[in-house]
């Protein structure tokens, strides 16, 4: 490490602006809102620095390293390789996008909203950059906590039950992960080496077959609760539907991501044996919630319901993708996280936009909208459409990659994928029927007069994602270069691995 | 052997009997305006005790012909003493003022079971642990009843002198069938005469001391006083209850257990096991139940003595000394750690308390976030640590429990702790849900605020956050008190 120490500014900005927020007068929303700002672009303006990793250098690279509880050998070591890096830039970006967009929508609270928003940031970011187990968990548990908060009190109707149901949800899974990362560090210490968190170490060790499946499944219940996987998903529409905006854009763009992640940087390389082993039955899980968010999408009355049902949807390409272990397969897996993150993160945004002026998201209420909002239209069509996965968007790339490495694991699953394709162009194309071809509702007529269209500080919110979007779908070369180290590493730790138990199963 | 000399090793205890003394000299010249005067004092002496504890760090030997020992374990314990002792004399005056409970006599039988908690941590003979828990307990008693006038308070303590008479009883039958068997009740000479062989007449001593000590503890099923003698005392109070003798009795389970019966922890280790599950399980499904908050931290305290228990079934399922050593160094973290977060819990629900008609319901909560924002923050941020959510002392506790019993082979335990953390996660939060995400009720609860209080609660959230993210210090204390059993 030389000079900034440029993960721990993008991580801890945010908090020195928390901070700095308990001094601003509470009744000035105005001051409140640009410290916040300034917290979050300073963030954003650090992980830009990413930009500059090398992909033909060291794995992690921005290395920290410093002591911190020496007892019990765990360490403030932070670093980002290709993964990591894109994905703090997608948190930093939606992080500020959120927060753009809770301007005029937040009304009540403000200080403490932007407090807990930032706070989540920490939490987030800290994820993405921790190479310590120990240090990892800390900040998966710190981003718990802000959005149970988000949820909770900006929240619609039912905020109690959903926020609790998401909380229980996630702690059952990480407490069992706790167990999990102790039980692996503790048997590496077991071999006489020195007790250490640090991943780079324990994912040397070679595991034996109890720790390597009872620690998997500890994981993966942590990690498939947060992604969430059939059928651990149960708490996602609720807390969609109950969530703020910009809760729900950062619970879909960035939240559902530390599931995928953990899978792709902790859960997969720290206990190959155990993750060959399970992949079928991962694989099989992928492929039912695959078809399961399509076909339950179908049929909900209310667009963020819709829009969250597909998100099941897509983490499932992602746990296809990164359950296949070949290179198609995991880069798409990886890129299907940063495209979901950008689409879906819009798409709640503009159902947000709505229902702003209609205080109403069921799509039975809506139609006709095109004529009276033809810029929101044009935006919730684009979007629809990076979805669905139309070529020439960001989320045709991952898909695709995605069945492309399907097709080499196995031809009927990536058959069956290939059919929710179409289904998921179903959902999605029929919702932008109802909602901006067909005649107004009679309901949507008493609001016609008032509707706007998007405001200067929505198309400010957007405009980034509009632009990634295209970007990335025409030239994801990039993002893929980037992605490309890791997914090797992942593919080599795998490679030959499996439980004796299990037998060889390809 | 030189008696005089030997009294510095005994100076904490000293200066907090003298400070007994001195409190209830002042009382009686202090007019009622002036009787404030007393918290100062008092944490001023408990300080003074906390300073002499520095004095006696370090020093690890045995006196007064074998019956007491200052070695860093027990200078550990008393130093956790202090603090509790002076968190509860902070945040007590606020409540007890508006109930008219008179501050000198509260202050002077607090000190008084600090001492009783000192000589358990310190004893090395039977006879003098016996002395020390019921020093401890009979002020307990008496705090328990303080408010005379109240009903419940009356019961509570009454409840609380019955069992725990009972409890003393059955203690000291069990310290009597270990003296006939070994014939010494010295707690080193006891471990000498049991080396490997197991009888019956031992298991029953090993019986009755079992059940006395898991009374102290509150460990299921010897649990049926904590509710009642919780919820009837004055909160404040309660507080330092669910903290200060659950420490002494933690002491005395370690010398008892942990050194007296050290060579036979195999066979007592399959009855902590089982009191450990029942204790934090049923602990937690209960509180769950509750809609009162005082009585929902007395039943989570009930679950919080089942996590503590965790490390001393670690310590006592391996062979590997460091292994042990780590079951033990858990116990004192957690016990510490526990002991700051939920006096200050207690107390949070005792300032709502000032209308003298509330009793802590839930619903006095409910917008308490828009009210009296600090303070809910800190109840916030304390219910956060009860939880066990990273970065608070609740979290490292947890953390320090499961990895002793992961690496002690207890790895299902560890899961079955995690699972109930999961459990009470459900009510801690929603102490959080009614602060935060309900509206006050149309005649919100009053607030009580003094001075004194609002440093303690700072205090205390300062502490639970800072031992949280830098628990270094702390351990490094810990490590050295837990090797001096070793």
């Amino acid at each position: 490490m030389d000079g900034l120490p440029i993960l721990t500014l993008i991580v801890f900005s945010p908090l020195i602006g928390a901070l700095a927020l308990l001094l601003v007068p509470g009744h000035n929303h105005r001051a409140v809102r640009w410290v916040a700002l300034a917290a979050a672009l300073a963030s954003l303006g650090f992980s830009l620095a990413l930009l500059g990793y090398d992909p033909a250098g060291a794995e992690f690279q921005f290395r920290e390293d410093l002591p911190w509880i020496e007892a019990f050998g765990m360490r403030y070591t932070l670093g980002v390789d290709g993964l990591s890096a894109v994905l703090v830039l997608l948190t930093t970006l939606l992080s500020v996008v959120a927060m753009f967009y809770s301007w005029d929508p937040i009304k009540t609270r403000v200080k403490e909203y932007y407090v807990t928003l930032l706070l989540l940031m920490v939490g987030m970011l800290g994820v993405f950059v921790s190479l310590d187990l120990f240090l990892f968990y800390v900040f998966w548990e710190i981003s718990l906590i802000p959005m149970y908060l988000v949820i909770g009190i900006w929240g619609g109707p039912r905020r109690v039950y959903a926020t609790v149901k998401f909380v229980i949800y996630t702690l059952v899974g990480s407490l069992l992960m706790l167990v999990a990362i102790l039980a692996v560090a503790i048997a590496q210490a077991g071999a006489g080496n020195p007790f250490t968190f640090s991943y780079e170490v324990l994912r040397q060790f070679a595991y034996t077959d109890a720790i390597q499946a009872f620690g998997f499944i500890a994981f993966f219940l942590a990690f498939a609760i947060k992604v969430p996987m059939w059928p651990l998903h149960t708490w996602l529409p609720d807390a969609h539907v109950e969530a703020p905006t910009a809760g729900s854009i950062l619970l879909a763009g960035v939240l559902l991501k530390l599931g995928g992640y953990g899978f792709l940087r902790f859960a997969i390389p720290l206990l190959p044996d155990a993750a060959v082993s399970f992949a079928p039955i991962i694989i099989g899980l992928a492929v039912i919630a695959i078809l399961y968010g399509a076909l339950v999408a179908m049929v909900q009355p209310d667009m963020k319901k819709l829009v969250a049902y597909s998100s099941v949807s897509h983490m499932g390409f992602v746990m296809l993708g990164a359950f296949v272990f070949n290179q198609q397969g995991l880069q798409g897996a990886a890129f299907t996280m940063i495209s979901h993150g950008i689409t879906t993160g819009a798409l709640f945004l503009l159902v947000g936009i709505i229902y702003e002026q209609t205080h109403d998201r069921q799509i039975a209420h809506m139609g006709g909208l095109n004529a009276r909002l033809p810029h929101f239209a044009a935006m919730f069509g684009l979007f629809t459409f990076a979805s669905i996965g139309l070529p020439g968007l960001s989320g045709f790339v991952g898909e695709f990659l995605v069945i492309l490495g399907a097709f080499a694991y196995n031809g009927y699953v990536a058959a069956a994928t290939m059919l929710v394709v179409i289904a998921s162009a179903v959902y999605m194309l029929w919702m932008f029927q109802r909602v901006f071809f067909t005649v107004p509702s009679d309901w949507m007529r008493q609001w016609w007069p008032a509707l706007r269209d998007i405001n200067r500080n929505e198309w400010i919110a957007l405009s980034p994602l509009i632009v990634l979007v295209v970007a990335l779908g025409v030239y994801p070369g990039p993002v893929l270069e980037l992605l490309a180290a890791p997914v090797d590493r992942i593919i080599e730790a795998v490679n030959g691995a499996g439980l004796t138990a299990f037998g060889p199963w390809r | 052997m030189n008696y005089i000399d030997d009294l510095v090793t005994l100076l904490p205890e000293l200066i907090l009997a003298a400070l007994v003394l001195v409190i209830i000299a002042t009382d009686l010249f202090l007019s009622r305006p002036n009787k404030w005067i007393l918290t100062p004092l008092t944490v001023g002496g408990l300080i003074l005790a906390g300073a002499a504890c520095v004095v006696v760090w370090d020093i690890n030997e045995t006196v007064y012909s074998g019956f007491y020992i200052v070695d860093d374990l027990s200078v550990f314990l008393k130093a956790a003493t202090i603090v509790i002792g002076i968190l509860s004399a902070l945040f007590a005056p606020g409540y007890l003022a508006v109930r008219r409970i008179p501050l000198g006599e509260f202050n002077m039988i607090l000190v008084t079971a600090l001492i009783g908690m000192c000589v358990l941590a310190s004893s090395s003979d039977l006879i003098t642990l016996f002395l020390g828990l019921e020093l401890m307990t009979m002020p307990s008693y008496l705090l328990t009843g303080l408010h005379k006038t109240d009903r419940y308070s009356n019961e509570g303590g009454l409840k609380y002198f019955l069992l725990g008479s009972f409890a003393s009883a059955i203690l000291l039958f069990g310290i009597a069938w270990v003296y006939g068997l070994t014939g010494t009740t010295n707690v080193a000479e006891i471990a000498a005469a049991l080396t490997g062989q197991m009888s019956p007449a031992l298991l029953v001593a090993i019986g009755f001391l079992t059940v006395g000590a898991t009374f102290k503890i509150a460990a299921v099923p010897f649990h049926y006083w904590t509710p009642d003698a919780y919820q009837g005392a004055p909160t404040p109070i309660t507080g330092f209850l669910s903290v200060g003798p659950k420490l002494g009795a933690f002491a005395l389970l370690i010398r008892v257990f942990a050194e007296a019966f050290e060579p036979l922890r195999a066979d007592w280790l399959a009855i902590f096991v089982v009191l450990t599950v029942l204790t934090m399980t049923l602990g937690n499904v209960v509180a769950m139940t509750q809609l009162n908050v005082k009585r929902m931290l007395a039943y989570s305290s009930i679950a919080h003595t089942g996590y503590i228990m965790v490390g001393i079934a670690a310590f006592a399922n391996t062979s590997d000394p460091e292994v042990a050593a780590q079951g033990i160094e858990s116990v004192l973290f957690y016990v510490l750690g526990y002991a700051v977060m939920n006096i200050a819990a207690f107390a949070v629900v005792g300032m709502l308390q000032r209308d003298t008609t509330r009793f802590g319901g839930l619903n006095s909560f409910a917008g308490l976030a828009s009210r009296a924002p600090m303070r809910a923050a800190a109840m916030a941020i304390l219910m956060l640590s009860l939880t066990g959510i990273p970065p608070t002392v609740g979290f490292f506790a947890k953390l320090y429990v499961l990895l002793a019993a992961v690496e002690a082979g207890l790895a299902w335990l560890a899961v079955i702790v995690v699972l109930n953390a999961a459990l009470a996660a459900f009510y801690y939060l929603r102490v959080i849900v009614y602060m935060y995400m309900r509206d006050p009720e149309p005649d919100p609860a009053p607030l009580e605020s003094s001075g004194f209080g609002s440093l303690a609660l700072g205090l205390s959230v300062a502490g639970v956050l800072a031992l949280g993210i830098f628990p270094g210090a702390i351990l490094t204390l810990v490590e050295v008190s837990a090797a001096s059993l070793f």
